[in-house]
C-alpha cells in the first residue's frame, strides 16, 4: 500500500508554501555553522571551550545526556512490538527505533568533539576497563547503537526507493545493494526479538550507569543522590516515550491520517504520563532519603550543595516535581482528554524534565564542589559559560537530529508491507 | 581473575602459561567471559595489582608537616619546572586555609596517590593506574582526554592539557629543568611522585627520600623539611620514623575513604612550632 503523506504547509495570503525546503536550508546553515566550530575545537583543541580545570564537563555533555534520554523510547517499544507482541504499536515503534538511533548517534557525535583526544575514540573498546562505568556506557553505547543500526534498516528499506528505481537499471551496483538490503532487512526481522531482548538489557545497563557515573562523583555536590541510576532510567523512558509521542502526532496524526489510530497514541501518551508520574514519586522519596541521612557534616554540607544549586534547588522542585506530576496525570488521563493540542503541549514537558534532570546533575552539580582543606571545608561554586565554538557544535549536533528526522518523516513510509499477515 | 591477580608477571613466558591454563579452565561456555578477563590480564590488572601489595615491595608515601610550611611554594615552582608546566597547570597547590578556631595555616596538596583512587576507578580506558608501589600514574599514550578522572579527583589534583606543551616553564631555570616528557595537548596530566626520579634512583641503588636525586623535587626544594618522603614499608626510612614519632597525623577528606598516601601533620600539634602561629 502507497502511503500518502501531509506535508506541513504554512498559508501566506491565499497561497499555500510547502516550508520543507527553507526549513531544511535553515537546518544545512546549522550544520555549516557547526563545522566551522568543528574546525576550531580540531584545530586548537578544547582550549577553545569554557571549560576549566574546575568545571571540566560541560554543554556538550548535558546534550549528550539529554539526547540518550531522548532516545529511551526505542528500547520500551522494542519490547512492546517484539515481546508482547502488541501488533497495534508496530508502526509507531519504528518510529521510536528512528528516535533511539537520532539520539545515540548524536551523543556519540558531541561525546566525539568532547573528547581532549578525539583520534583516540576507540580507545574504550580496546583497553577495556571494566570497573569503570565511563567504560560500561561507551561499550553498552557502542553495541546498542548497533542494534539501533540493525532495527532502523528494515525501517528504510521500505522506502519504494529499494523495490525498484530508474538508477538500478542504470547503475547495477545500487541493484545488487537495495537487493542485498531486502535480504539482510528479512533475517534482520527474524532477528527482531533478540534485537529487543539485548537492546532492552543494554539500555537498562547503560542508562542507569549514567546516573552511577554521577553517584561517584565523590569531590561533587551531586554524589550523595542514591537513587540517581534508577531516576535516569525512568527519566529516560518518560522523556523519551514523550518525545515518541509528541513526534509521533506530527509523523502520524498530521501527517499520516489513519495510518496509527488516535486510541495508540492515546496509549503512548499514558504510558509517558504513568512513567513521569512514578518518576516524580521517585524523586519525592530520593529528596527525602538523602536529607534523612545528611545527619554527618561531610554529607550535610554536600547536601546544601544540592539544595542550593544542585538537583533540589527550586529547578528541582518546579521543572521535575511540580510541573511534570501535573503533565504525567493530564498525560496519563488522555483517553478522557482527546485534545491532540493539549496533550502534545503536556507531553513537552516530561521532555524538558529528563533535559533538566541531565543539565541539573551536569551543570549544577558539578559546579558545586566541597574543597578539600580539613577543618573548615565550604561548598565552592565555580562558573561556566560556554562560548561559541561550544555552542557551534551544539548547533552541528542539534541541526543533525532535526535534519535525519525531518527527511525521515518526510520520506520514510513508515509501514511495512508485510505487516498484513 | 584471582588466579590472575595473585601472579606476578614476571617474564612473557610465564604470564603467557598461565593464560593458555586460564583459558583451558575456563571452558566453551566462559569463553567470552575469559575473553573479557584476557583483556583485563593484558591491561590494566596486569598493571595494577603487580606485587608489592603484600608488604614486600616499596610504598612510596608523603609527609607534610603543616606546622614547618612557611607557602613559600618552592614545592609548586621546582615540580613546575621538572615537569614544565605553565603557572596555570600546577600539580602541587599551596593554599592558605583556616583552623577551626580561625587561625591560618599553608596547606600544600599534591597528588594524594590514594590507595583506593577515584582517578583509577573511573578512567574509562584504564590510563590511570596504581604503581604496585602505590604510585598513581598516568599512561598518557593511552588517555584519550575524557576528563572524567578530573570530575572524581576529590582534591583537584589532575590538570587538564588544555594547550599545546610550553617551550620553557616560568620558572626554569631558577628552580630546575625539564626531567620528563611532554604530553601531548588534550591528556589528563598529573603529579606522579617523580616516578621517574624514584625508577631511576633505585636502579643506581640510591635510596628515594634519602639521596636527593631519587627525591621527589617538591620533598627537595622545600627548605624547611616540611616535607618527607620514603617507604613506608620500610620501617628506617625517613617517613617511616618522622610517622613513629608524629604524635597525630590527618589524612584530607578521609571521611571519603580514599586512603591518601599522603600524610599531614596537622597545626599546632607541636609544641615548638618554629614557623606557624603562637
Amino acid at each position: 500500500m502507497q502511503t500518502t503523506i501531509n506535508y506541513p504547509k504554512l498559508r501566506f495570503g491565499s497561497k499555500y508554501v510547502d516550508i520543507f525546503p527553507y526549513w531544511i536550508s535553515l537546518l544545512f546553515l546549522g550544520v555549516l555553522f557547526g563545522l566551522v566550530g568543528v574546525f576550531f575545537v580540531l584545530r586548537d583543541g578544547l582550549q577553545v571551550t569554557g571549560l576549566s580545570n574546575k568545571v571540566p564537563w560541560g554543554l556538550w555533555i548535558s546534550i549528550d545526556l539529554s539526547s540518550i534520554s531522548l532516545g529511551g523510547s526505542a528500547f520500551v517499544f522494542g519490547v512492546i512490538v517484539y515481546l508482547l507482541r502488541l501488533k497495534r504499536f508496530e508502526v509507531i515503534g519504528k518510529l521510536a527505533v528512528l528516535l533511539g538511533f537520532l539520539g545515540y548517534s548524536t551523543a556519540g557525535m558531541v561525546l566525539l568533539f568532547d573528547l581532549g583526544q578525539p583520534f583516540r575514540f576507540w580507545h574504550p573498546i580496546v583497553f577495556w576497563q571494566p570497573h569503570s562505568l565511563l567504560w560500561e556506557v561507551t561499550m553498552c553505547v557502542v553495541l546498542y547503537l548497533t542494534v539501533l543500526v540493525a532495527e532502523l534498516i528494515p525501517v528504510i528499506v521500505e522506502h519504494p526507493f529499494f523495490d525498484g528505481h530508474e538508477l538500478h537499471e542504470k547503475y547495477p551496483i545500487i541493484k545488487k545493494t537495495a537487493a542485498f538490503a531486502k535480504t539482510l532487512t528479512h533475517w534482520l526481522h527474524k532477528a527482531g526479538p533478540i534485537l529487543a531482548v539485548v537492546g532492552l538489557t543494554l539500555s537498562l545497563l547503560h542508562q542507569a550507569s549514567l546516573g552511577a557515573t554521577y553517584s561517584v562523583l565523590f569531590g561533587r555536590g551531586v554524589w550523595f543522590n542514591q537513587s540517581a541510576p534508577v531516576q535516569f532510567v525512568f527519566s529516560a523512558m518518560s522523556g523519551g516515550i514523550a518525545l515518541l509521542f509528541f513526534m509521533g502526532t506530527l509523523v502520524f496524526r498530521v501527517m499520516r491520517p489513519g495510518m496509527v489510530s488516535d486510541d495508540t497514541l492515546y496509549d503512548v501518551a499514558r504510558i509517558a504520563g504513568g512513567i513521569t508520574l512514578l518518576l516524580t514519586y521517585l524523586r519525592l522519596w530520593d529528596w527525602a532519603v538523602t536529607n534523612y541521612y545528611s545527619f554527618d557534616r561531610n554529607i550535610s554540607l554536600q547536601t546544601e550543595a544540592l539544595n542550593a544549586v544542585a538537583p533540589y534547588s527550586l529547578a528541582f522542585w518546579l521543572g521535575q516535581a511540580l510541573l511534570p506530576a501535573i503533565a504525567g496525570s493530564v498525560l496519563l488521563s488522555a483517553k478522557s482528554v482527546k485534545n491532540f493540542r493539549y496533550l502534545m503541549a503536556f507531553s513537552v514537558i516530561p521532555i524538558f524534565a529528563a533535559i533538566l534532570t541531565r543539565w541539573n546533575y551536569n551543570f549544577a552539580g558539578l559546579i558545586a564542589t566541597s574543597t578539600y582543606d580539613p577543618y573548615t571545608p565550604i561548598i565552592r561554586v565555580s562558573s561556566y559559560t560556554p562560548t561559541w565554538v561550544e555552542f557551534a557544535v551544539a548547533s552541528l549536533v542539534i541541526s543533525y537530529w532535526l535534519l535525519m528526522f525531518s527527511f525521515a518523516a518526510r520520506y520514510l513510509p513508515f509501514q511495512s508491507k508485510h505487516s498484513e499477515h | 581473575m584471582s588466579e590472575l591477580e595473585k601472579e606476578q608477571p614476571v617474564s612473557k613466558e610465564t604470564s603467557a602459561a598461565s593464560r593458555r591454563d586460564f583459558i583451558k579452565l575456563a571452558g566453551a561456555l566462559a569463553g567470552a567471559a575469559g575473553v573479557t578477563k584476557l583483556f583485563m590480564g593484558n591491561s590494566t590488572t596486569a598493571r595494577a595489582y603487580s606485587g608489592g601489595e603484600d608488604g614486600t615491595g616499596h610504598k612510596w608515601g608523603m609527609l607534610i608537616d603543616i606546622n614547618l610550611c612557611i607557602g613559600c611554594q618552592y614545592c609548586t615552582f621546582s615540580c613546575e619546572a621538572i615537569n614544565n608546566l605553565a603557572d596555570d597547570m600546577r600539580y602541587c597547590v599551596v593554599t592558605t586555609e583556616t583552623t577551626q578556631s580561625g587561625e591560618e595555616f599553608f596547606l600544600s596538596r599534591p597528588c594524594m596517590h590514594c590507595d583506593e583512587a577515584p582517578c583509577v576507578h573511573v578512567c574509562p580506558v584504564g590510563a590511570t593506574y596504581k604503581r604496585s608501589d602505590g604510585i598513581v600514574a598516568m599512561d598518557y599514550d593511552r588517555c584519550i582526554g575524557c576528563r572524567y578522572c578530573q570530575v572524581a579527583c576529590p582534591y583537584d589534583a589532575r590538570v587538564f592539557n588544555w594547550r599545546e606543551p610550553i617551550a620553557l616553564s616560568p620558572q626554569s631555570p631558577d628552580f630546575g629543568y625539564q626531567e620528563v616528557p611532554n604530553r601531548p595537548r588534550g591528556v589528563v596530566e598529573k603529579c606522579t611522585f617523580c616516578s621517574h626520579r624514584i625508577d631511576a634512583g633505585l636502579e643506581r641503588a640510591l635510596v628515594p627520600g634519602v639521596d636527593p636525586q631519587a627525591t621527589p623535587a617538591c620533598v627537595v626544594a622545600c627548605p624547611t623539611t616540611a616535607r618527607i618522603f620514603g617507604d613506608m614499608n620500610d620501617p628506617a626510612s625517613p617517613i617511616s620514623v618522622a610517622l613513629s614519632q608524629a604524635e597525630t597525623t590527618l589524612r584530607l577528606r578521609e571521611e571519603l575513604s580514599t586512603e591518601p598516601r599522603v600524610i599531614y601533620i596537622p597545626p599546632d600539634a607541636h609544641s615548638d612550632n618554629r614557623f606557624q602561629g603562637s
